[in-house]
Order: structure tokens, then C-alpha cells, then sequence
């Protein structure tokens, strides 16, 4: 299909790292959906995969702990893969850090960030299985852009609906898909019913991702050409970001390091779960603790704030109802910069993480993270996307509780894209024209009311005795 | 059923063998579904709340049951509304008789 030339890294994984084989309770579990309210429900409507059988059934294995990466897919990581990990000496010295702090960067491909690595993967399996065309939703633009490219080399067609605020942040992310032979769209449109609903109920509309998501359904429903497929959250596009953890294990091993901490942004899971998953599975294999810390934004504080019930992905409810840490469908966070964690809910796996204490979370608004983004550049010489720029605030917070008194902390942080699309918001901050955003604490409230009033409604009916 | 070669193969399912099956990979795939309240009329959405997740599970415990390995490109372009529509591809998709 695909002709690559390029040397395979030793150091490139062979196959992708599989949490489910260690911890099975994560496989994702819906809610039936006759169980779901009326208007939520399709009634005369078929079942048909939206995913390769090959590429869904990842979601679900818990037989195999690693799972082997195609060959074509190894062909076109060999491109950019293994991405560089990094010491922080001199941000070490300016924070005067009591710690060794590591940064693996997947910003150096050619789309920007590490959803290339799932991006590839499930293009290949949706080309294999013969359809012609995917669209999607993308909140910041990352996703879609790397889904454009992998599109063009497998000789897909693309189209994307890419959420309007964050369209019109940075009108270039649109630019760099189209070239890439993608049709972008900008969400809401009024190209499906769900997209002219909510246009009717606010012209103003600025968008979320569940409403980027339900316009791409709706559009790949109408033929039988295109399907569906999403950036993030689904336990498979965990899985192919594994590649990050696991190079990360392997390039800190030459340095005679393991990570007592791995800190990420949280938008659904799919960098976070990139490089912890691998790191937890290798550190019960030899008996170390390992605290794992996912920054969220504070605009849209879905593990810190949030609950975990069942709730809607995508704003028509067509995909299946999972448990995860919600802030409710019908929250839409304010524009914040970092429109990659702008999502209302964490995907199941990370979501059962942060539930059984796996995990730890924290959110930190959008000025602390572009102080820590500008920082970071002024010492590695890497401007941090706004959503990896979280991710360096965390850590920062993070390292700068470590007494003292204690064996220095060792952690290692996910810069999950650059940020040089986004030099217009780092100049605005620098000139102080960006106000601190928190939640929208009306929206949130009656979000959240709505969400328990949806639990109810589609709880298991009690059986007379 | 033995072949020439030693080997096992299953022969071709009945009606009766393949609505047990599947019926069988319903309760399975689908939490707190009856067998004995399902009948081939029912829809897989409508009546039995079959999402993308539950097909997914559901054709994964199909492909162990009838140990054949199911293609992407024979499932991409189905699409099946009712429990008699599944029996039908369980009918197609066993394993032949040994020739």
C-alpha cells in the first residue's frame, strides 16, 4: 500500500503496550441503550461497525499484554519515531529543583503532535478493511491534522469538523489539513440537523468537541463509504499512543533512570495514557511506586470537579454511553487556548484510573500554563503546545512540593506537541491581553444537574421481589 | 467430525445451531439480557439496546465460538437490524463441511 525507506530505530517499540491484559476491570462497559430516553434512542435502526472489526477489537483484548504494530505502521513511525527524551538541566536550575526532570517531545513530526501515532495506525486498519473516506471531530486541531496526513498516505478521503472557537484562534490548523487534502468544517455547521439545532438555539455558537463528534457521525451515516473515527479516549487509541511510554522506559534505562513520576495534560486520556500506561505496567513488573498526575484545564476540570457516571461522548448519544468522569454533555467550557482539554469528560479507561486511585489530578488555569509554557521554551528551546504547556505548569507544581530533605524526584513529563500555531496566543499573553479563565460555574452547575437526572433516567429498573 | 488429514472440522450449522449460538453470544456481550426472552424478530437496537461496543463485543465472542477468524473487510459493509439478521451471518461466516 505504502512504500517507506527509513531504518527502523532499535529503540522503536515493536508492538503496543496493553493495560488491559494487566488490569481487565478497564475494559469499557455501556449502558444498553433501551435503557436510554426516548430521544436519545433510534428506533428501525441497524448495527454496523463504525471501526474495523481488527481495530475495535483492540478496545476489548485483555489476552494479550503487547500487541504487535503492523509493519506499514512501523514503515511510517520510522519516519519520526523514537522521539527525542530530554534531560531539563537548565529549567532544573532556574526552577532550583530538587528533582531530575525528563520530557519526552512528540512535537517534531511533521503535524505537530503524538496523535500522529494513532492517527497512522487506525488509517492503515480503515484503509485494509476498504473504506474510502473517514471523517472526524477535532477540538484543538491536532487530531485533525494528523488525521489529514495519515489520510493523504494511505489514500483516504478526510473531512473534518473542527470546533469553531478553536478554528478561529488559529485559522491555520484548518490551512495545514486542507493541505493535507482534508475538507474542514467548522463546527457547528449547518451541514447535519445536529449542527443547524444548535446554531437555531445560539448563531454564536463557539463549539465543544461532543458536537464536532455528533457532526462527523451524522455525515459518515449517510453513506456507505465513510466511517467515523475519534482521537482520543478509546482504550485503542491509548494503545497505539504506547509507544511513547515505552520508548520512554528504554531511553531512561541508557541513563540508569526510572521515573518516580509521569505527568501529562488530560484532554480524554490519549497522551496521558502514551506514556504512563507502559511506565505503570513496568513498574509493577519490578515492584517500584509510580504516582502518575494528569493536569487538567481549569476551564474544564472533568476528573478534579467532575463525576463519575454514565454519560454521552458525543452530542447525539450515538456512540455507546460509558461510565467516566463528567462534567456533563451539556457543558461547554469557555474558549480557552488549550481547546485539546476542553472535551466534558475523561475517556473510560483514564476515568477508571482516577477512580480506583491510580491516578492523581490537578487543573491549572490557562495563565499559569502559558507562564509555564514561556518558561519552558526560554530554557529547552521548545515552545510547548498550550494543552503540553499545562502539563509543564503541573510538573512544575508538582517538583516544587519535593522536600528538600528527601533522594532528589525523578519525573518525566509528556511535551505532547509544539506550540508554534499558537505563537498568537503566547503573544497576546505576553502582552497581558489574556484574561485567567475558570469554569463556567452556571453552566457547570445546571451541566452536572442534568447528568445526574440523565443517570437516573436510564438507571437498572428494580426487579419486584 | 473428522477429516481425512486427522483434523477437526465443525460442519455446517442447522438454523436451530446457529440461533443457539448467537443467542448464546447475546446474553454474553449483552449484560442482564434473558435468553429465554429473546425471539430472531427482535431488533438488535431497538429492543435489545445493542450499541457499536456491544457489536463489537458480541462479534468477538462469535469468532471464538465458531473459531473462524472474521475479516474487516467481509464486516465493514454489513448491517444487521434484527436477531434473525445475525443468525443469517452466523450461517454464512461457520466454517463449510469438509468437502
Amino acid at each position: 500500500m505504502v512504500t517507506v525507506a527509513a531504518a527502523r530505530d532499535p529503540q522503536l517499540p515493536t508492538h503496543w503496550f496493553n493495560i488491559l491484559h494487566d488490569r481487565p476491570q478497564y475494559v469499557t462497559s455501556a449502558v444498553p441503550r433501551s435503557r436510554l430516553p426516548e430521544e436519545v434512542q433510534c428506533a428501525g435502526r441497524g448495527v454496523q461497525l463504525q471501526q474495523p472489526f481488527s481495530l475495535a477489537r483492540q478496545s476489548l483484548n485483555t489476552t494479550d499484554r503487547y500487541i504487535p504494530i503492523p509493519g506499514e505502521v512501523l514503515d511510517l513511525y520510522a519516519q519520526y519515531r523514537p522521539t527525542p527524551l530530554r534531560r531539563a538541566v537548565r529549567l532544573e536550575e532556574r526552577l532550583g529543583a530538587n528533582a531530575r526532570i525528563y520530557y519526552k517531545y512528540e512535537g517534531a513530526n511533521l503535524t505537530g503532535s503524538h496523535k500522529l501515532n494513532s492517527a497512522l495506525a487506525q488509517a492503515y486498519y480503515y484503509a485494509r478493511a476498504g473504506v474510502q473516506h473517514i471523517v472526524t471531530g477535532t477540538a484543538a486541531g491536532q487530531w485533525g491534522t494528523a488525521l489529514a496526513y495519515a489520510c493523504q498516505v494511505m489514500n483516504l478521503g478526510c473531512t473534518v469538523f473542527m470546533v469553531r472557537a478553536t478554528l478561529r484562534q488559529k485559522p491555520i490548523r484548518g490551512d495545514m489539513m486542507r493541505l493535507f487534502g482534508a475538507v474542514v468544517h467548522e463546527s457547528p455547521s449547518d451541514l447535519t440537523d445536529v449542527g443547524q439545532r444548535v446554531l437555531k438555539e445560539d448563531p454564536a455558537a463557539i463549539g465543544t468537541q461532543a458536537v464536532a463528534n455528533a457532526e462527523a457521525l451524522a455525515l459518515a451515516g449517510q453513506d456507505g463509504e465513510s466511517r467515523f473515527a475519534v482521537g482520543s479516549g478509546e482504550n485503542s487509541v491509548l494503545l497505539h499512543q504506547t509507544v511513547i511510554g515505552q520508548e520512554a522506559i528504554t531511553q531512561l534505562a541508557l541513563l540508569g533512570e526510572f521515573p518516580d513520576c509521569v505527568i501529562a495534560c488530560m484532554g480524554a486520556g490519549s497522551n496521558f495514557g502514551g506514556i504512563a500506561l507502559p511506565v505503570l505496567g513496568a513498574a509493577e513488573d519490578s515492584g517500584r511506586l509510580i504516582r502518575l498526575v494528569a493536569v487538567e484545564s481549569a476551564a474544564c476540570p472533568k476528573l478534579t470537579r467532575g463525576r463519575y457516571r454514565y454519560d454521552l461522548s458525543d452530542a447525539l448519544g450515538t456512540t455507546p454511553i460509558t461510565k467516566v468522569y463528567s462534567l456533563g454533555s451539556s457543558y461547554v467550557p469557555p474558549p480557552v487556548y488549550a481547546g485539546g482539554l476542553r472535551h466534558h469528560s475523561a475517556g473510560p479507561l483514564a476515568s477508571a484510573m482516577y477512580a480506583d486511585g491510580s491516578l492523581e489530578a490537578m487543573d491549572i488555569d490557562q495563565l499559569t500554563s502559558f507562564r509555564a509554557g514561556l518558561l519552558f521554551c526560554e530554557t529547552e528551546g521548545i515552545l510547548p503546545a498550550p494543552e503540553s504547556a499545562h502539563a509543564v505548569a503541573g510538573m512544575m507544581d508538582v517538583v516544587s512540593r519535593h522536600p528538600r530533605q528527601e533522594p532528589p524526584l525523578v519525573v518525566l513529563v509528556n511535551i505532547s506537541g509544539h506550540g508554534l500555531l499558537d505563537l498568537d496566543a503566547y503573544r497576546r499573553f505576553g502582552a497581558g491581553e489574556i484574561e485567567p479563565v475558570t469554569a463556567n460555574e452556571t453552566n457547570l452547575s445546571q451541566s452536572l444537574s442534568a447528568l445526574e437526572e440523565f443517570n437516573q433516567a436510564i438507571a437498572e429498573p428494580v426487579e419486584a421481589t | 467430525m473428522a477429516t481425512g488429514d486427522g483434523s477437526e472440522v465443525r460442519p455446517e450449522l442447522d438454523r436451530r445451531q446457529a440461533r443457539s449460538l448467537v443467542f448464546d453470544a447475546l446474553a454474553a456481550a449483552i449484560p442482564s439480557l434473558r435468553i429465554e426472552a429473546l425471539d430472531e424478530q427482535q431488533e438488535l437496537y431497538g429492543d435489545l439496546g445493542m450499541d457499536s461496543l456491544g457489536f463489537v463485543t458480541l462479534l468477538v465472542e462469535l469468532e471464538s465460538k465458531l473459531d473462524v477468524p472474521l475479516a474487516d473487510e467481509d464486516l465493514m459493509t454489513i448491517e444487521l437490524f434484527s436477531v434473525a439478521d445475525l443468525v443469517d451471518l452466523v450461517e454464512r461466516i461457520s466454517p463449510p463441511a469438509a468437502k
